[in-house]
């Protein structure tokens, strides 16, 4: 069992587990913690399973857990891990089921006093126009020649169709594309589920606002974000759907057994990985690459058809500006100073947000001067955050936190509130809500969740990625 | 005896499911799955779908039948509360699902995982497995 006694502290925002905790270890556990969250973490087994992750052959420097960490299987959620290719391994279950959950914010040119009239209006039309997919789909359902080219065309294959624009690509992480991605390597399983979801938003934490910039912490940043105070924004938080998570469950299938062939002893079967460079390793990267441009092309799709609801109430001038899109399950090659020697390792981030400081050649030029933009959600009717990559990152493997992070079971969280209480709140406090579902509203109710503003103001402390404005709801769209 | 039942989980959904036999134990494993899709039925029709499944192990078995059921289940909206099984081993299934067809789910279970997977037979010679699933 992990006590406090068994830290280190490293600053007031950073506690650190030794190698010499546990046997197995190969390098230290990190968390990027403030004391009294440190202390709640205790509560579950992220911190076990961060010392967990720190056993994975060809983990370097750290196992880092952020703030808003808490339990998943086998790693925890908010949890980054950097392996050499060379001798380390690659691990679904260090990536997540949702393969690319992520998030993607639109601009609108226009302050909350101007769309205040046409808000309700704006909900009830989103609502309408994008589905969660668990009832009522999208209509027209893809074959899988056109899934093939979304798994390895990602964004790219829609902007040819005529969806969106030049800037939705370019301003997207990867511009939504990994040319690694393989469509051969995903099932036909997957391929059928993922057939009628692209442009659907699921259920669970998955959510789109609207949402007003309540508060600018960095004017030189936010200008070249073209964020300004009072502005209206539009948030998308959802991932790869079924598509992603069958990825996952039929490369566990296989890597299950692939880890005993090459004598990996894990401390939970969700753990399995196999080398990076073998045939297995090599194939599930490519399947999750796929998987990535599948989650990328959804939020593609679902702002498309925000675009088209926007438009049709406000009038079809109307312009909904992409500032960027970020994925935060996800498994990447990325180049960092290790033992002095530039060295490529293989990130993997699960519920933890790439953060690229100013100047980083991965970063649109547009904000290659600023920094990579990082959007934090909160959870529903609290605040969410912009902030921006810092070069102190380097020490996190430029990673940061990805949201506020649960504290309560959805069982908890329906037993102590009903969703319609849930609703009456958040009316009192102006918020729209939209929903098909009253238990999911009470499942997702604000305290259920850690505070975001605590989980946020860490990661500004610690120099992970630096806060440039505040986001708070104004409509809040929900699927199941 | 008791089919299944809920169990506290921060995030997700855990059932412990219970059987006289192994084949009783998954067949309340899949309706205890079932029961929690909170399905909006379309047609009470009954539906019958094939599966073939062959797997590792017998914690694998479970994992990857009730993995096809869901998967099943999603592409073509059906929900399946029973089966039938033409064969049962320790790695291998082939049978049938029997359900209905789905106009809704109100719940999205969204894969079935091995993390802190049980299944054993207990004193009294009956089978009890626990199961998390992903929502």
């Amino acid at each position: 069992m992990i006590t406090k006694q068994n830290f280190k502290k490293i600053t007031d925002y950073l506690w650190e587990i030794p190698k010499s905790f546990r046997p197995d270890m190969r390098v230290p556990a990190r968390a990027y913690v403030s004391e009294k969250m440190l202390e709640e973490s205790f509560k579950d087994k992220s911190l076990e399973q961060i010392v967990n992750v720190s056993t994975l052959p060809g983990i370097q420097k750290y196992a880092l857990g952020m703030p808003d960490m808490h339990e998943g299987y086998a790693s925890p959620i908010g949890g980054v891990a950097a392996i050499n290719p060379k001798e380390g391994v690659i691990s679904p279950g260090v990536c997540g089921y949702d393969i690319n959950c992520g998030m993607r914010l639109l601009k609108s040119e226009h302050s909350e006093k101007e769309i205040k009239p046409r808000l309700e209006d704006l909900a009830t039309e989103i609502q309408k126009e994008i589905p969660s997919g668990l009832g009522r789909g999208r209509k027209i359902k893809l074959d899988i020649s056109q899934i093939n080219k979304i798994l390895e065309q990602g964004t790219h294959v829609l902007l040819k169709q005529g969806y969106g624009e030049n800037e939705d690509v370019e301003d997207c992480e990867a511009s939504g594309k990994l040319d690694w991605a393989d469509a051969s390597t995903v099932s036909n399983h997957a391929k059928n589920r993922g057939r009628g979801q692209v442009g659907t938003l699921g259920s669970g934490n998955h959510f789109l606002e609207i949402q007003r910039v309540e508060e600018i912490f960095d004017e030189k940043v936010a200008e070249n974000f073209g964020l300004f105070k009072d502005q209206i924004v539009l948030m998308i938080h959802t991932g790869s759907r079924g598509l992603g998570h069958q990825v996952c469950t039929d490369y566990l299938r296989t890597m299950i057994p692939a880890m005993y062939r090459y004598k990996i002893k894990v401390p939970d079967r969700e753990f399995a990985c196999v080398p990076f460079n073998s045939p297995e390793g090599q194939t599930y990267f490519a399947a999750m690459a796929a998987a990535a441009n599948y989650a990328w092309a959804n939020r593609y799709m679902i702002a498309h058809y925000i675009r088209k609801a926007w438009k049709r109430i406000l009038g079809e001038r109307e312009r909904l500006e992409l500032l960027y899109d970020v994925a935060h399950n996800i498994i990447k090659k990325e180049k960092y100073v290790i033992n002095e020697k530039e060295t490529e390792v293989i990130v993997h981030r699960k519920g933890a947000t790439r953060a690229f400081p100013p100047g980083h050649p991965e970063i649109p030029e547009k904000y290659r001067e600023v920094g990579q933009p990082v959007l934090i959600p909160g959870s529903m009717g609290t605040a969410s955050y912009v902030l921006v990559g810092q070069k102190e990152g380097e020490k996190a493997f430029y990673s940061t936190c990805h949201g506020a992070g649960r504290t309560m079971s959805r069982r908890a969280a329906v037993r102590k509130i009903s969703g319609h209480r849930v609703v009456r709140e958040l009316e009192s406090k102006g918020i729209i809500i939209k929903c098909w579902s009253m238990r999911g509203i009470a499942e997702e109710a604000p305290m259920a969740y850690k505070n975001v503003d605590e989980v946020v103001e860490v990661v500004h402390k610690a120099g992970l990625s630096k806060k440039v404005a505040k986001l708070v709801p104004s409509a809040v769209i929900k699927g199941e | 005896m008791k089919k299944f039942e809920i169990l506290e989980h921060k995030a997700d959904l855990k059932i412990r499911a219970f059987g006289r036999t192994k084949e009783e134990l998954f067949l309340n494993m899949l309706f205890g799955m079932a029961e929690n899709q909170k399905a909006e039925i379309k047609s009470k029709k009954k539906i019958r779908r094939k599966i073939k499944i062959k797997s590792l192990d017998f914690p694998a078995l479970l994992v990857d039948f009730l993995s096809e059921a869901l998967y099943l289940g999603q592409v073509n909206k059906e929900i399946y509360f029973n089966a039938k099984f033409a064969k049962f081993t320790e790695i291998g299934i082939e049978g049938e699902l029997i359900g209905q067809k789905v106009k809704r789910f109100g719940e999205d279970i969204k894969a079935v995982t091995h993390h802190d997977l049980d299944i054993r037979q207990k004193k009294d010679r009956t089978w009890g497995a626990t199961v998390l699933f992903d929502i």
